[in-house]
């Protein structure tokens, strides 16, 4: 017993060293204890040299027994405080603690139950003073209640608004706070591959109603001439391309700042025309932009069509609209914001609750973040233009797949004609109103006949493009069925009653114009229509009263509700895929998002969050907003937010995890400079010009000096489209030549003159590409593609197999700087302040030159010696003085703020970045999509003999090896 | 024979090489954008195979035999093609009929495909509406089968 304590003796025991007599005897006394202890344990530990003289005679018990009193206290004192945290479970050792004990306590050992039952105790009435507070006046089954939740939903929203399917997606998607909405980004259970396959041969389902809808209501000359100076015809058919003017055909633009093209791009938005209503001059025009894209583009509009003046939206008071409410099924607008505090909502639950029955108005409809006395419209004094914000007021859907119109003609059935009685009476709902005109019961009739043609469709890409339907339709609610089935097109039955001449024009020649009206467009029916609908409640109530269950609900006056179809073109450039991932948009008014979610959703289609809208785009092979416009402001706010969150991610790794970048020879793993890019070529390529200025022409000199003058433009997105044909047909290899005669002419040939009056015009330029690996490979985020030499691609040549060059790994200069710098502070330490900070002083003075000078050095030496081997470079690459960057906020393989020259950082010239990187599905090989800089690219055609044009260097930001893709232009 | 459905079929994917005469000879390609529409597509059977000229000659091949041979086992195939992939189809079908050394025999169907062209005005604003127009292409509808001994 004795022993083992005397083991465990804790070493915070000590012994006075005292020089008494007294002291030194029991001191020697404990030596002599402690010998004996150690023979006895059969192990010997320190004291060894000693000679063992100085065994005492004799012991006095009360010393002895004085000096163990001590040791015992400290002892007693050390076993009963606990090690780790003051709970019991520190007591006991790690193998013997259990997860359960913390609520059982009859797990623990008898001795230490007692203290475990008190701390349980104490945490239970921890745990009930914190939860009374919050349920000291409501019970679950109170908080639950529709309208308490529904303002705690409220509360919930009013920073980031929730669209109307936000429930259902809270349910299955992990959601995003994004753009001031709650976003679903990807389901819950595992759907890459499914959601793809949906695109591909099934059909998608996204809510899209994020997009901000902007209005313009005016003449259509004044519109056109104002947004004439947002567009440019160079880059594509602009708002006044003819198809889309008539109300026919959705279009899609890219708009920039006020007469800057092809400088300070916007971002793209669609635009659809009212077609041409008979009663009123004045025309209508929807812009549809994401939610990014709102804030520079509305000042634009406004600066554009001189409207200035807001409109003030008329508060109506809360309750008076209720007692209106009570009096006429059919109130006028309310304001679309009804959040009221908790405080009145009580008050009104005891005065007036037959009115909340009747009126369920607390649920937010459209924009409830926004508040009563915003703008949301605009008037121009000088013109007759109207702006308004249309945001969150029309639920819109996108289906995409070519299955996408059979689920629509599933869930859409045409809006029944009222009955006779109603015909004569005044009717407060839309329909029944409508119905007493001819004109819109026979445009009805037309679109009813145009639905039915598209059942006689296989695919949606067989239509034409960007084409508009306007339609009535029943509430989806009335006929929805238990049973959940996928939408297939059954032709052999529909067939018969299609007309096949019908079909064709159909096919042909898309929706006429006037089928393209709808009443959607009108603001008092949109509100009469989202007032109006039949709650949920009253529905069941209707289904439970129904003789036959199962079967279809008669239509009550207020189950109509005008929609609108949008076609959405699918891959329409480049020559693989073409019509991939068309698919049809759905145009709701708000407040009708579930009651055709759930019907959708019931046909089998897959929906998706924003992680497939991405890959939607990237098999598109178009940018995607805002991820792809490194030139517009939405797309550098993205940029700088996305660099943040991936450099807080690489820090969160730990330190050994982490990828050293340097040693990769990546600059800049989370970010793209664009600018330092093009700024680097365009260097480069002054210095070769300067070098044989034979070959070029005075007059081309003179170009290139005159616009030399403004070079401190920044850089722009080459979107001409003239110009992207051109180098398109340029990249090609001239092996694949079969039908290139007649795709090319108009296009000169690929020459010096060629590209050097395309530098002069575009010099500042990047452009969209779209990169397929040849071999093995999968392109990852900012992706670095380089321009080969000709070593690698006669290599190429003899071995077709060949997987690529690789890069030398580079020297960490950062890290022995750290480890230098660390190890000088440490052994430094008694070092003044003073002089530690004089020494980063004068480094700080002297990085600008050094970067210079370095800047300039290799960039001479590679663009000389390009096409012979590399390393050369290389070993002139490591920096020499970063003493500098060896501050505390540097993170260890990453660059800091100074980079070198990007361009020829590495063996292979750099170009271009990816931005969208991934295994393909559709190719089956890895497929990437990026931006290269213009004279980089001409460079490296020039370079390429004709059967490897168009052949770049593909490699990732964590890897050396370099992999053969191959590089396509699409128009 | 085949059934009447197959003669109207129209093949797929075989688009991109089916049309070598474009109408760069009467319009002037400055400006108008020629867009191919996919031609029609029609619900495809197990035993439909549609030749096109993407993929790998001899993978089609196996394709074939491997629905004649396999677990599928099926009596008869339709191959379908259109445009230029007419030739591989009758070629397809010849060497599967060489291959079974006479067990198999051929049927085969000719039809026209209607397709369409989209022409997008280079510039919108002045050249009016995007013109749409139809043109034929042939197709081949062979039928591959065991004669009923």
């Amino acid at each position: 017993m004795r022993n083992k304590k005397m083991r465990n003796q804790p070493t915070n025991v000590t012994f006075s060293q005292g020089r008494d007599g007294k002291g030194r005897s029991s001191d020697s006394q404990q030596q002599q204890q402690h010998h004996m202890m150690e023979h006895r344990s059969g192990c010997m530990r320190g004291n060894q040299d000693k000679p063992e003289e100085a065994l005492p005679k004799y012991i006095t018990a009360s010393l002895f027994a004085k000096a163990r009193a001590a040791e015992v206290n400290a002892m007693l004192k050390a076993v009963t405080k606990t090690t780790s945290s003051s709970h019991v479970f520190g007591a006991l050792p790690k193998h013997m603690r259990r997860r359960a004990m913390s609520h059982n306590t009859k797990r623990l050992p008898c001795r230490l139950r007692e203290m475990a039952q008190r701390l349980l105790e104490k945490s239970h009435q921890a745990g009930k003073n914190v939860k009374k507070e919050q349920s000291k006046t409501k019970s679950r089954r109170a908080r639950r209640r529709h309208g308490c939740l529904l303002l705690e939903f409220n509360r919930r929203q009013r920073k980031n608004k929730w669209l109307e399917t936000h429930i259902w997606h809270a349910k299955r998607f992990h959601m995003l706070k994004k753009w001031g909405y709650c976003l679903g980004d990807k389901p819950t259970y595992k759907c890459y591959r499914a959601s793809y396959r949906a695109m591909d041969s099934g059909c998608l389902l996204q809510d899209l109603s994020y997009y901000c809808c902007l209005e313009l209501h005016g003449p259509e000359e004044q519109l056109l001439n104002a947004l004439s100076r947002l567009t440019s015809k160079d880059a594509g058919p602009t708002f006044a391309a003819v198809s889309c003017l008539s109300g026919k055909k959705e279009g899609n633009v890219m708009l920039y700042k006020a007469d800057q093209y092809p400088h300070q791009p916007l971002g793209p938005v669609s635009f659809l025309w009212r077609p041409c209503c008979s009663t009123s001059p004045d025309r209508q025009l929807w812009i549809w932009a994401h939610p990014s894209l709102k804030q520079d583009l509305l000042p634009e509009l406004q600066a554009v069509c001189q409207c200035f003046e807001a409109i003030t939206p008329a508060v109506v008071e809360v309750v008076p609209s209720q007692n209106l409410a009570k009096e006429n099924p059919a109130p006028p607008a309310t304001s679309d914001t009804t959040y009221k505090p908790q405080g009145t909502l009580k008050r009104k639950r005891k005065l007036a609750s037959d009115i909340q029955k009747e009126y369920p108005a607390k649920k937010i409809v459209g924009d409830g973040t926004r508040s009563l006395t915003t703008p949301v419209s605009w008037r121009s004094c000088k013109t007759s233009v109207v702006i308004s914000d249309l945001t969150m007021e029309i639920v819109r859907y996108r289906l995409i797949g070519p299955l996408s119109h059979s689920v629509l003609t599933e869930i859409l059935v045409p809006a029944t004609d009222c009955e006779n009685d109603t015909k004569t009476t005044l009717s407060p709902f839309w329909w029944p109103e409508e119905c007493k005109k001819e004109e819109s019961m026979s445009l009805h009739r037309q679109q009813t006949e145009i639905l039915q043609l598209l059942r006689g469709v296989y695919s949606t890409t067989e239509l034409p493009a960007g084409c508009v339907l306007g339609l009535t339709v029943d509430d989806p609610r009335l006929f929805l069925s238990a049973k959940k089935g996928k939408a297939m097109p059954n032709l052999y039955q529909i067939q018969v009653g299609v007309n096949e001449e019908q079909r064709k024009n159909f096919i042909l020649g898309g929706v006429p114009s006037a089928c393209a009206q709808s009443a959607l467009w009108e603001k008092s029916v949109r509100e009469n229509v989202t007032n109006n609908k039949i709650s949920e409640q009253d529905l069941n109530r209707m289904k439970r009263e129904l003789l036959v269950p199962g079967s279809r609900l008669p239509t009550p006056a207020q189950g109509r509700v005008p929609i609108l179809l949008v076609n959405r073109a699918g891959k329409q450039l480049g020559e693989e895929r073409i019509g991939w991932g068309s698919g049809w948009d759905l145009l709701l008014p708000k407040g009708w998002g579930m009651a055709f979610w759930i019907p959708l959703v019931y046909c089998g289609v897959r929906v998706g969050g924003l992680q497939m809208s991405l890959k939607h785009s990237q098999y598109r092979c178009v940018p995607h907003f805002p991820h792809d416009y490194p030139d517009c402001p939405a797309g550098v706010r993205f940029q700088e937010q996305q660099e943040i969150e991936l450099l807080e991610k690489f820090k969160r790794y730990p330190p050994s995890k982490r990828t050293n970048y340097i040693k990769y020879g990546c600059l800049a793993p989370f970010r793209c400079p664009w600018q330092q890019l093009v700024e680097e070529w365009e260097e480069k390529l002054k210095h070769v010009d300067m070098q044989n200025t034979t070959t070029i022409s005075m007059k081309d000199a003179t170009l290139l000096s005159g616009d030399g003058l403004n070079s401190a433009s920044a850089f722009s997105v080459l979107r001409s489209r003239k110009v992207l044909r051109q180098l398109s047909v340029w990249c090609r290899p001239s092996s694949n030549t079969r039908r290139a005669p007649s795709s090319c002419c108009g296009v000169p040939p690929l020459s010096t003159e060629a590209t050097i009056s395309l530098q002069a015009q575009w010099k500042r330029c990047i452009l969209w590409v779209r990169v397929r690996v040849l071999g093995k490979g999968q392109p990852a985020l900012h992706a670095m593609l380089c321009m080969p030499t000709a070593k690698d691609l006669q290599q190429l040549r003899d071995d077709p197999q060949w997987c690529g060059p690789t890069e030398l790994q580079h020297t960490d200069h950062l890290k022995d700087q750290l480890k230098k710098r660390g190890k000088k502070d440490q052994t430094a330490l008694c070092c003044s302040n003073l002089k530690k900070q004089e020494e980063c002083n004068f480094s700080e003075s002297v990085e600008p030159s050094s970067g210079l000078k370095m800047g300039k050095n290799p960039d001479l030496v590679s663009v000389n010696q390009n096409t012979e081997s590399g390393p050369s470079v290389i070993l002139q690459d490591p920096l020499p003085d970063v003493k500098s960057h060896s501050n505390s906020t540097s993170v260890q393989g990453l660059w800091t703020e100074q980079l070198p020259n990007i361009s020829s950082h590495c063996t292979r010239m750099t170009i271009g970045w990816v931005m969208q990187g991934d295994f393909s599905l559709a190719t089956g090989t890895g497929e990437a999509l990026g931006f290269i800089s213009l004279l980089g690219f001409l460079q490296t055609l020039l370079i390429q003999s004709a059967d490897q044009r168009g052949i770049v260097l593909l490699r990732n930001p964590t890897s050396l090896q370099y992999r053969f893709a191959r590089l396509h232009i699409e128009t | 024979m085949a059934e009447p459905r197959s003669q109207v079929s129209a093949s797929q994917k075989s688009l991109g090489f089916s049309s070598s005469e474009g109408p760069a000879t009467e319009m002037d390609p400055v400006e108008y954008t020629l867009r191919k529409r996919l031609p029609r597509k029609l619900p495809k059977r197990r035993n439909d195979v549609y030749i096109n000229m993407k993929t790998d000659f001899k993978a089609q091949l196996a394709r074939c035999q491997k629905l004649l041979d396999g677990g599928a086992g099926h009596r008869e195939i339709c191959i379908h093609g259109l445009g230029l992939a007419i030739n591989r189809a009758i070629n397809i079908a010849l060497q599967l009929q060489a291959f079974s050394q006479g067990a198999l025999q051929l049927a085969a169907n000719t039809s026209t495909v209607e397709l369409i062209d989209d022409l997008e005005p280079e510039d919108p604003d002045e050249a009016g509406e995007p013109l749409t127009r139809t043109r034929n292409n042939s197709a081949i509808h062979i039928k591959v089968f065991y004669p009923n001994a």
